[in-house]
């Protein structure tokens, strides 16, 4: 018995010692992740952290297409055809939206994702060197810039549609959400209040980022997308001139436009011409333009956008932005055909429209005359220059050269009509509140402050 | 004939060269000892041989034994009884049997331990091996279907080996796992796969029993984990004795339960014609023209054209105009199908070692073309006495998974979808080149069958040794180091005909995952009867575990040659990426069984539990069960009471964890890495909270045990309720917050969710006699959940995504269907109506239709009929299985069932549509959205049906050769059987299979739902099992 007590002590005393020091294995951190703490604790990682705010951009559901495609498809004016499977995406081709479509939500959710990562960048800059502060601030002041303005285009009514001053925009994000403690509950800011922070940001970025910067923002995308919010807003002379000093930053630091169109497009690496687009390869980024535009020999769905004659036949004959394939039985755009592409989101072509437009509506020159910069776009395109300008040939000009790539309609609420004159989209009038997007119902159902849109 | 036999005669002495030694012959008679009448058909047996016989109905036996022999008596209604030969006198044996209840003094296994039925204080379900043995299923969950009261189980569908559900007593969780803790042999075991269903590396034919712990008091043991229940799975041990030997052979053919049907290439000219006709009035007379016809003719002209159009291209070398092709796609999403199993065992050992070893091959198709499993698994199970001290042993089994899997139900790729096509397309062109777009109108999934493969392989060790030290009669220490090793890859490949491949020159992927445990058990046992009257057992350990899970994941493009599949042939390797993930659970347990003079029992059981998913505040956790249970029938007063023969009453309550299923680090507040334009980035991806913790459920049950007529009868009746704990400790979700803040939410433990439930089982030996028996098994359970609380702030979450409308509601079962409900067909119009809110008035505007709750896809009942009936060597063994009271959403039914809205072929219930004014149906006018001038036809109650069903799950007819035969063969058993799975179905539903839970989505909210989903599958086979 005496040898039996012994052997259970020691048994025992084994167990013990055993568990203590297992104990410690209860202390779990990710191999895979970091903590939040470490992500915003040294120059190196806050820097990938803004990084990281250009990779909430590129989702699918922001620059990475769906926020240019839905664009497009809100705007299709029988030009293209939605005949894909994925309803939701049909809901928006028809305007026909649930306050419940995914994709609709998507583009809510991964635009406050980047605006969140940029004020989380906006908080730590004490953390980075010197000499680099004012290029990050400035980056993500613009990345937050200009996710709001993409997401108060698609989800409020257009500045002009009623009045800015009272309709409702988007909440306004100026503060990050670090921990539980910092979640907010905001109702929306006017649309005015919006575009008034939107141009702030902007106006802020412009001057502090260089105007040489890799494949991120530099002062001519800032300034390009300062442009592209004062024409929305109908602000010409703000739009002009910031488009004037875009194409002035563009061209002293080796942007200029391509002198073949076709070869702008499918490119894996920014061309001159790029201002800004979306990194796509073979191993990251995702490209929902090719996705849903192209067809399945190049790796997309199943060619869930045809191409109409409507559409076709706006081109003149030795147009050479005439590049349709035949796809699966139907005209297909080739500005999207090829996988692993960079998504185009600012080409230095549109400043030139805008500038030309702009100085057209004003009766002035600034940077250069109109008819010299809509001319630059025809020629370069393989056309004869014009001898004279209307306004409906500089819509023409701006909705050829910018197909497919997310602007149909917001030239269409600009100009209060389609390309080809019709004061309706698709049967729909153009101020019609299902136009706009809805508030996402998870929004609505988890912020009480939210009103919904009209029409839903 | 005198040559036959000197040849049988030959041959019996060539195998046998123990026996011929003192052969006599014993005689008795066999009777009740309660009653004194003579039992008809006990069995009885020479120990240790195969050898019996049975009494006849006046109880009388004759039997030809050695001197040195035992007998064993045995009779279902009856205690074993065992008589040494050597002590019958030469008048023969007056056995006296008491009659028993199997049931009740059989040995059942609880956790660390075992006790026996009789004084168990709590609700274990037991399923014995031998009664789901030779099932002709990969996965021993799906064998346990319909078997035991409060286990539900059901098929996600009919894809070989893949996955199922398993609930015990509901679902108490919104987003962790709602599966219960699988032990084998001690051993929790790993449960997570890359694809397919790890319980399906284990060979079912290698276990004894499953014991189905259910209420707290049987459960609390396993602590934080023991929330959704406990399956304890005992393997099969030696026995001493000489070696016995069982081959088992298997084979069979496997088939869908059923087909739908779709329109031939007539009907489906017709109809598309029809809706280009009427598309284009709609458009032209409703929908304001925009498209600017000049004529209603005009527009006619133009959809008819366009459908046409749409004609020649889907019918590709052939004519439509003349019906030439008449393609039945359903039927090409199947293959024949063949079901086969090999099997070599053998067990026996002596005093001191103790062996069982089995080698299996099973292989099965699946019913999809490109679907099988095959596994080839091996056991060894060693016991060895060192000294009367000590005893060892090992528990080992490996096992190889293989398995070609099919895409997932929502991909264009999974056979299932090639129903979609236009039955006027050709499979292959005239050179025999399989069409794919735009011939076909999606991706042609037989394209995967020749350019493509999903190999899933598994290498599996679950193994554990133990070593057993007695310090005294009744007090011992075990300690057991179990592994549990799941190395898993899956191999695939995507040629550059598939969709996946096409634009790449072919697809490959190698995923790669390790799951691992190490797990540590150590506990004294001691055991103990004072003054006759007190027993006592107790238990006290200290568990440890550690699990690891290792993932890489290499694709690869730009294939050579669709010969050429493995990476080291990709021109461009794409992704390349590893994780890690591990965690750890410490442990400490006990339990007490006190029972006072075999009438009043007393259970107490607890676990403290450390774990290193949870938050930092809230690591460790109590987790207590107690239980108490009175044996009315053993009180004096009891005592003659005519029919009841056994009564017990029981009651236990408990707290339990959950804490399978999270993300291991989700409290932590973390930044996630990524990509973007070649370099590494960061940004945040989850809100972390401290206060994260297991689910708590709290859990009571009431059950009696009675039986009835010497236990002839007995059952079960269970009434429990299992709700989440209220404080801080509720279900796990991810708690809504606005997007705005850049997240969607956060875990927190705030839900709360009840199951309240009611359980029967009923066992009868309805009939005894010496040629004829039938015992009959019934179990029939009944839950209802409900969801209390969801966030505190909200009460209803719609997951309406046009397809499904399942929601959390308050006050409503876990994933009720809520939304809109369908009012049939306008009879002028044709147009689809649904309900306003007001219930009563209609609308044709989807968009303006109210919503209700509509259908619970959480079944209400639930249960299953075993019958039993054997005549001589005849056993004939039917299960009827039974689920009742739920509704399936046909996700596709937009799709399939949209009244044409695009090319899809259409289900036949679509020739009923509404073609003029006045007619009333429910099918809506044929249109197709060419214009979008309508919605497609979303989700509505149009396609939701009552799915309950009541299924002739299984028949076995087996015939077990006589002894006689047996004798001369020098076997101790032959059985043939056929036997059948899924044989036929009753139900309202109207799709492939009632029995269904769409595999891309299915979840805890996201259940009943269909999405071209595999009908369960038939299966017939023949086997033979020969122990010798």
């Amino acid at each position: 018995m005496n040898m039996n007590t012994k052997k259970i002590l020691s048994i025992l005393a084994v167990g013990v010692l055993f568990f203590t020091a297992c104990t410690k294995k209860l202390e779990q951190t990710d191999p895979n992740n970091l903590p939040t703490d470490k992500a915003l604790s040294t120059d190196a990682n806050v820097k990938k952290v803004l990084a990281g705010g250009y990779d909430a951009m590129s989702s699918g559901n922001l620059y990475g297409g769906n926020v240019q495609l839905f664009a497009d498809l809100l705007g299709a004016n029988a030009e293209i055809l939605w005949v894909g499977t994925f309803n939701t995406y049909r809901e928006i081709f028809n305007k026909n939206m649930l306050t419940t479509n995914p994709n609709v939500t998507g583009v809510w959710v991964s635009g406050y994702n980047a605006i969140n990562i940029a004020n989380n960048v906006l908080t730590a800059l004490t953390v980075v060197n010197a000499a680099d502060q004012n290029r990050v601030k400035g980056e993500a002041l613009a990345i937050r810039g200009v996710m709001h303005f993409e997401m108060l285009r698609l989800f409020a009514k257009d500045f002009r549609d009623g009045s800015p001053a009272t309709n409702p925009g988007i909440p306004i994000m100026l503060l990050p959400t670090p921990t539980t403690e910092q979640i907010t509950y905001p109702a929306r800011s006017t649309v005015d209040q919006v575009y008034t922070q939107i141009i702030t940001d902007l106006v802020e970025a412009e001057n502090l980022v260089p105007a040489k910067n890799g494949v991120y923002f530099n002062k001519a995308t800032v300034a390009g997308m300062l442009s592209r919010v004062y024409l929305q807003m109908g602000r010409y002379a703000d739009a002009r001139d910031a488009a004037n000093r875009g194409i002035a930053s563009a061209t002293a630091n080796g942007f200029g436009l391509l002198s073949d169109f076709f070869s702008i497009f499918n490119s894996g690496v920014n061309t001159p011409e790029d201002l800004f687009a979306m990194q796509v390869s073979d191993q990251d980024g995702a490209n929902n333009l090719h996705l849903f535009y192209s067809i399945p020999e190049f790796g997309a769905r199943d060619g869930d956008i045809e191409i109409l004659d409507d559409h076709l036949n706006l081109y003149e004959l030795d147009d050479q932005r005439f590049i349709f394939y035949l796809g699966l039985g139907a005209p297909r755009t080739a500005k999207h055909f090829d996988i692993y592409k960079n998504v185009k989101v600012m080409r230095l072509a549109e400043l030139y429209l805008t500038r030309g437009e702009a100085n057209f509506r004003l009766g002035t020159s600034v940077g250069a005359t109109a008819l010299a910069d809509i001319n630059r776009i025809r020629t370069r395109a393989g056309m004869t220059a014009l001898a004279a300008l209307t306004l409906d040939q500089i819509y023409l000009e701006r909705h050829l050269e910018l197909a497919f790539e997310g602007f149909f309609i917001h030239d269409i609420r600009r100009f209060g009509k389609t390309v080809d004159g019709k004061t309706t989209v698709d049967g729909k009038a153009i101020n019609d509140p299902r136009i706009v997007f809805p508030v996402p119902q998870r929004e609505i159902n988890v912020n009480k402050n939210l009103v919904q849109n009209q029409g839903y | 004939m005198r040559k036959l036999y000197g040849l049988l005669l030959g041959l019996l002495f060539v195998f046998s060269q123990t026996t011929f030694a003192q052969i006599r012959e014993v005689s008795g008679k066999v009777t009740d000892s309660k009653t004194g009448q003579p039992i008809d058909g006990v069995t009885v047996a020479i120990k240790g041989t195969d050898r019996a016989t049975t009494t006849s109905a006046d109880g009388s036996f004759r039997l030809a034994v050695s001197g040195d022999a035992t007998l064993v008596f045995s009779n279902i209604a009856y205690t074993n009884q065992e008589v040494k030969v050597a002590d019958i006198g030469a008048s023969g044996l007056d056995i006296k049997l008491v009659p028993s209840s199997k049931n009740l003094d059989e040995v059942v296994v609880v956790g660390y331990g075992t006790l026996i039925k009789r004084d168990l204080a709590s609700s274990i379900a037991k399923v014995r091996g031998t009664e789901v043995a030779n099932t002709p299923v990969p996965n021993m969950t799906q064998a346990l279907q319909g078997r035991a009261a409060g286990v539900f189980v059901e098929s996600e569908n009919g894809k070989v080996g893949e996955g199922i559900k398993v609930r015990i007593r509901g679902q108490s969780s919104i987003s962790a796992s709602n599966s219960p803790l699988y032990v084998v042999d001690g051993i929790p075991i790993i449960t997570g796969s890359l694809s397919g269903n790890a319980l399906a590396d284990i060979n079912f034919n290698d276990i004894e029993s499953f014991e189905i712990l259910k209420d707290a008091a049987a459960t609390a043991i396993y602590g934080s984990r023991a929330g959704n229940g406990v399956v304890l799975i005992t393997t099969k041990k030696g026995k001493a004795g000489k070696t016995q030997y069982n081959v088992n052979l298997q084979y069979g053919i496997n088939e869908p339960t059923r087909l739908r049907g779709f329109l031939n290439a007539a009907e489906y000219v017709e109809f598309f014609r029809e809706a280009a006709v009427n598309t284009a009035k709609y458009h032209y007379n409703r929908a304001g023209n925009w498209a600017g016809y000049s004529s209603e003719q005009e527009a006619i002209d133009d959809l008819v054209g366009f459908v046409e159009g749409r004609f020649t291209r889907y019918s590709g070398y052939s004519s439509w105009q003349n019906l030439e092709t008449n393609t039945n796609w359903e039927k090409e999403a199947f293959q024949d199908a063949k079901t086969g199993l090999i099997e070599v065992s053998a067990q026996g050992g002596s005093d001191r070692t103790k062996y069982y070893i089995s080698g299996s091959f099973n292989s099965q198709d699946g019913i999809l073309i490109g679907n099988f499993f095959k596994r080839v698994s091996g056991r060894i199970n060693l016991e060895q006495i060192l000294s009367d001290k000590l005893k060892i042993g090992v528990n080992m089994a490996l096992s190889k998974t293989d398995a070609n899997r099919v895409p997932q139900d929502n991909a264009f790729a999974t056979p299932m979808q090639l129903v979609a096509m236009a039955p006027i397309t050709p499979t292959r062109d005239q050179n025999g080149v399989l069409y794919d777009r735009p011939t076909t109108t999606y991706y042609n999934g037989l394209l995967e069958i020749d350019y493509a493969h999903y190999n899933s392989t598994t290498y599996r060790n679950v193994a554990s040794v133990f070593g057993q030290y007695n310090f005294m009669k009744n007090l011992f220490f075990r300690t057991e180091l179990g592994i549990d090793i799941a190395s898993q890859n899956d191999d695939i490949y995507q040629g550059s005909r598939t969709f996946n491949g096409s634009a790449t020159d072919g697809y490959g992927q190698q995923d790669w995952l390790r799951n691992s445990r190490f797990t540590s058990n150590n506990y004294f046992n001691y055991r103990t009867v004072i003054s006759d009257v007190h027993s006592i057992d107790a238990t006290l350990g200290a568990a440890f575990e550690n699990t690891k899970s290792e993932f890489s994941t290499v694709s690869g493009e730009q294939f050579p040659s669709d010969d050429l599949r493995t990476l080291a042939s990709a021109g461009k390797i794409t992704v390349g990426s590893s994780t890690i993930s591990r965690a750890a659970l410490n442990s400490f347990f006990g339990r007490v069984n006190y029972k006072f003079s075999n009438k009043y029992i007393v259970g107490l059981s607890a676990r403290y539990d450390g774990g290193s998913v949870f938050g930092e505040d809230r690591r460790w956790g109590f987790f207590p069960g107690i239980s108490a249970a009175w044996v009315i029938s053993e009180e004096n007063f009891m005592q003659n009471t005519g029919a009841l023969s056994f009564l017990k009453l029981r009651a236990s309550y408990g707290r339990l964890g959950n804490s399978a299923g999270f993300d291991p680090y989700g409290s932590q507040s973390r930044y996630g890495i990524g990509k973007y334009a070649g370099s590494s980035i960061l940004a945040p991806i989850t809100l972390g909270n401290t206060d994260f913790t297991w689910e708590t459920t709290i859990q009571t049950d009431i059950g009696v045990e009675f039986g009835l007529f010497n236990n002839k009868v007995s059952g079960e009746i269970d009434v429990y309720r299992k709700a989440s704990a209220g404080d801080g400790a509720g279900f796990i979700i991810n708690y809504p917050i606005p997007a705005t803040t850049g997240f969607t939410g956060y875990i927190k433990n705030i839900g709360e969710i009840e199951n309240k439930g009611i359980e029967l089982t009923l066992n009868a030996l309805v009939v005894n006699n010496r040629d004829f028996k039938w015992t009959t098994s019934f179990n029939m359970s009944r839950n209802w959940n409900k969801v209390l609380v969801i966030d505190g702030d909200q009460d209803t979450l719609s997951f309406n995504d046009g397809r499904y409308f399942n929601a959390l509601i308050v006050g409503q079962p876990i994933g009720v269907f809520y939304g809109q409900k369908y009012a049939g067909v306008d009879p002028n119009n044709g147009d689809a109506l649904y309900y306003l809110q007001d219930g009563k008035s209609t609308t044709n505007d989807y968009l303006a239709a109210g919503q209700f709750v509509v259908g619970d896809p959480n079944p209400k009942w639930f249960g299953g009929w075993t019958n039993t009936f054997s005549y001589k060597g005849l056993e004939l063994n039917v299960l009827l299985q039974a689920v009742l009271g739920y509704q399936v959403v046909n996700g596709a039914g937009g799709f399939m069932s949209a009244r044409g809205d695009w090319f899809d072929n259409q289900t036949r219930d679509q020739l009923r549509r509404w073609k003029q004014p006045g007619d009333v149906t429910d099918i809506p006018e044929a249109r197709i959205n060419a214009f979008g001038d309508f919605i497609s036809p979303p989700v509505s109650t149009q396609y939701m049906e009552d799915a309950g069903y009541i299924r002739l799950k299984n028949v076995t007819l087996g015939y077990n050769l006589p002894q006689n035969i047996l004798t001369k063969l020098k076997m101790s058993s032959v059985r043939v059987y056929v036997t059948g799975i899924n044989l036929a179905v009753i139900t309202d539903y109207t799709g492939w299979d009632p029995e269904v839970n769409t595999d891309y989505r299915a979840g805890t909210i996201n259940q009943g739902g269909d999405f071209y989903a595999a009908p369960q599958i038939k299966s017939w086979a023949f086997g033979v099992n020969i122990g010798f």
